[in-house]
């Protein structure tokens, strides 16, 4: 009996042993020489190109960023997936871009294939973000039936809110408030505009224009994507924003993008607009080329009639593609960079953070007085773009009406009726229902 | 005597040896056309076949959906837009690039004679054209721009206007400002084009004209013009292909907008293609717009042989 038990002791620990290995974690790879990742061109990038020589020395493995602007990005990414190639190791994707990556399965799951486990000092936000199929809202056909997981963690928290010279007006939280403050201060010969538009055709207007459809209560799509968008109140979104809201702005919005309202604001000719983070450290608050620093205050995108926020989302994230022959080391690097221990050099560098921790941090806020409005705007939660990757001919068609009626082509309701009637159209001819 | 001069080069392609049996004789020539043959083949044919196997497919399902993406063209109304865009686009430029060309150019030649006052116009007007259409673009928008854009400026200080004009915010002054930028950097071409077909005119010819007192209308209808006509169409045709095609500069300048008042259909076929990624539906527009560009070229080099041969 006795030589049986120290056999069976014996085993018993053997089996511990080899079974206690294989639950750990499997041992990285040898160093590749470098890892290639695709970003966009522009201050998107500043927060992580000042990390990247920490890294480099930490790990020893050089990070190469191939940087496109920002349409020429997605092409690139778009064709080298489709060639399934191993061009790139890491990219940074917007996060409308999500459901075109998801739904054709480009991108390696974080969770299943590494084991990714969510972290409470991120906003829930930012991982709906990152997961396909979308965990709330509409799901587009074909895709409900997939297993969801975690393709992308965020890196850059963009998020969109409002900005108003805090020496002139107060803090608007509805939009009469902004209404109000416009009226106050708007001398088109001094001159001082009450708000600027950001209204370019495309993706500047529809940026612009979203939160305040949203927060009059209007949606593009039901839950089953049907267009419900020729309602009151997108008409009346509309009309607020190309009749009200132009009464105070610089003349020629129509053609405005990012750049042109960042000047207005940083020249002293806007009083209030919507702001994104990278125009503020890179613009408006940068005393090289800002006459208005220390005066700006930061706040939610303001209500609209029915008391709802809606600030837009357009987070930019950090993914892996499915053809890179160095995933395991591209995980190590997005656990890294995203990681709360780098959080801090990341936004000291001029990066767009994304953890509570950091945007709620005291000190941080003195010196970056928008994080409280961002962490605000991440809270509320932040509205995302519809996830459907027909999101872009959307945003074409509803971009192209609504510059039309701030250019006074189209009125409100012929800009709405014709948007609804051709993206109807649009999701038909997609699949999307008959 | 030609067909002569063929065989004769024919026989003197072929090397001795073996490959002068009857075989390697009948396959030489074969062999010598096959380099460009699949060049062309590789760069032009397939690419075209490709694209017509595209435009009758679904870009989502790959299903065969025969001439649906053509028919849907037909009820898009971005794409009729687009398609009036373009043709408002085509007719301004085409004749006011034409008409300020030949005029310009005429103008030199009858006042400039002065050979290197000849070489600094001839380097003035090739800079426009050297630019790329990206660069054209920016600098466009720097000068349309509302507030500090150096148009606006310019016509304050001088008095004739008194309130900013929204050059890039509204639909005909933006459509002015594209075709502006187009008639600055291709203008140039047709001057050239035109300038050099002048200086074919036969000296004793104009002289016996002037001689016989014909003013300056008159030596340009009856002496200059039959010299420059062939050109002038040949300009034309290129001038019309190209501005069907314009994009650079009008997706730099306005985007294609205010609404879609500029979005021609090189823009919109863009869009499509490769921010939609419907290429179903872009390859059909493309086919389109290769069908009206081959019809063009077609009836106009139809009428330039016929000028030619008479």
């Amino acid at each position: 009996m006795k030589p049986s038990r120290t056999k069976l002791i014996v085993l018993g620990l053997g089996i511990l042993v080899l079974t206690s290995t294989a639950f750990a974690a499997p041992a990285l790879p040898p160093k590749p020489a470098k890892l290639t990742m695709a970003v966009v061109a522009g201050g998107e990038t500043k927060g992580l190109k000042a990390i990247l020589p920490i890294w480099e020395r930490e790990r020893g493995v050089k990070i190469d960023l191939v940087e496109y602007p920002y349409p020429t990005l997605y092409e690139k990414l778009v064709t080298a997936f489709q060639a399934n190639a191993a061009t790139f190791d890491l990219l940074i994707a917007d996060d409308p871009w999500m459901p075109k990556f998801g739904s054709e399965g480009w991108l390696v799951p974080l969770d299943s294939t590494f084991g990714y486990k969510r972290d409470p000092d991120i906003f829930p936000v930012v991982y709906d973000l990152g997961s396909w199929p979308p965990p709330r809202g509409p799901i587009p056909p074909g895709e409900a039936s997939k297993a969801r997981h975690l393709y992308a963690i965020t890196l850059v928290g963009n998020v969109e809110f409002f900005l108003y010279r805090k020496d002139l007006v107060s803090a608007p939280k509805t939009w009469n408030d902004v209404v109000a403050n416009a009226k106050k201060v708007n001398d088109p010969n001094k001159p001082l505009y009450g708000f600027v538009i950001r209204g370019a055709k495309g993706n500047p207007v529809i940026s612009e224009f979203t939160p305040v459809l949203l927060s009059f209560g209007a949606k593009i799509f039901d839950d089953k994507w049907r267009v419900v968008l020729n309602s009151k109140a997108a008409v009346d979104a509309l009309t607020f924003f190309a009749k009200t809201l132009t009464q105070y702005a610089p003349p020629g919005v129509a053609n405005y993008d990012a750049a042109e309202r960042a000047r207005e604001v940083a020249t002293g000719r806007a009083a209030q607009g919507f702001i994104w983070p990278a125009e503020i450290n890179d613009i408006v608050e940068n005393p090289a080329v800002s006459q208005v620093v220390g005066k700006l205050g930061y706040t939610l995108a303001p209500a609209g009639p029915g008391g709802k926020h809606a600030p837009l989302i357009g987070n930019w994230l950090l993914a892996i593609p499915k053809g890179s022959t160095n995933q395991r080391w591209a995980y190590e690097f997005i656990v890294w960079a995203t990681s709360a221990r780098m959080q801090k050099p990341y936004a000291l560098g001029g990066g767009i953070p994304f953890r509570k921790s950091v945007l709620t941090d005291a000190a941080m806020n003195k010196q970056f007085t928008f994080f409280k409005a961002m962490a605000d705007s991440l809270a509320a939660p932040a509205e995302w773009r519809p996830r459907t990757s027909e999101w872009f001919a959307v945003e074409a068609i509803l971009g192209t009406h609504v510059n039309a009626a701030l250019a006074g082509v189209e009125t409100p309701q012929q800009a709405i009726a014709k948007s609804a009637a051709e993206i109807e159209a649009r999701m038909k001819d997609a699949g999307y229902y008959r | 005597m030609q067909g002569t001069i063929v065989k004769a080069g024919a026989r003197g392609l072929v090397a001795p040896g073996p490959l002068s049996s009857r075989s390697s004789r009948y396959w030489a020539p074969y062999l010598l056309v096959a380099p460009p043959v699949l060049l062309i083949a590789s760069l032009v044919i397939y690419p075209l076949l490709y694209n017509i196997w595209l435009s009758v497919h679904h870009y989502r399902t790959g299903e065969f959906v025969g001439l649906y993406n053509f028919a849907q063209a037909l009820a898009d109304p971005q794409f009729l837009a687009s398609l009036h865009a373009t043709a408002i686009f085509v007719a301004s430029a085409l004749v006011v690039e034409v008409l300020l060309g030949l005029g310009l150019a005429l103008l030199i030649h009858r006042t400039i004679r002065s050979g290197w006052a000849r070489t600094v116009i001839y380097i003035l007007f090739l800079l426009p054209m050297v630019t790329p259409p990206v660069a054209a673009g920016v600098i466009a928008r720097l000068i349309y721009t509302p507030t500090y854009g150096v148009l606006n400026v310019l016509l304050m200080r001088l008095g004739v206007i008194h309130q900013e004009i929204l050059w890039l915010a509204r639909p005909w002054t933006a459509m002015f400002a594209v075709v502006s930028v187009d008639i600055w950097q291709w203008m140039p071409f047709v001057f050239l084009v035109c300038f050099a077909g002048l200086q074919g005119v036969p000296l004793d010819t104009v002289e016996a004209a002037v001689v016989d007192g014909a003013d300056g209308w008159r030596l340009f209808r009856h002496i200059e013009l039959p010299h420059l006509e062939t050109l002038l169409l040949l300009v034309v045709v290129f001038r019309f292909t190209d501005t069907f095609r314009v994009f650079d500069h009008v997706l730099v300048l306005t985007g294609g907008g205010p609404g879609a008042t500029t979005e021609f259909l090189s823009v919109y076929l863009y869009r499509n293609a490769f921010k939609f990624f419907n290429l179903g539906y872009s390859a059909a527009l493309s086919l389109f717009v290769l069908l009206v560009t081959s019809v063009a070229f077609t009836v106009l080099t139809r009428y330039l042989g016929r000028e030619v041969t008479a």
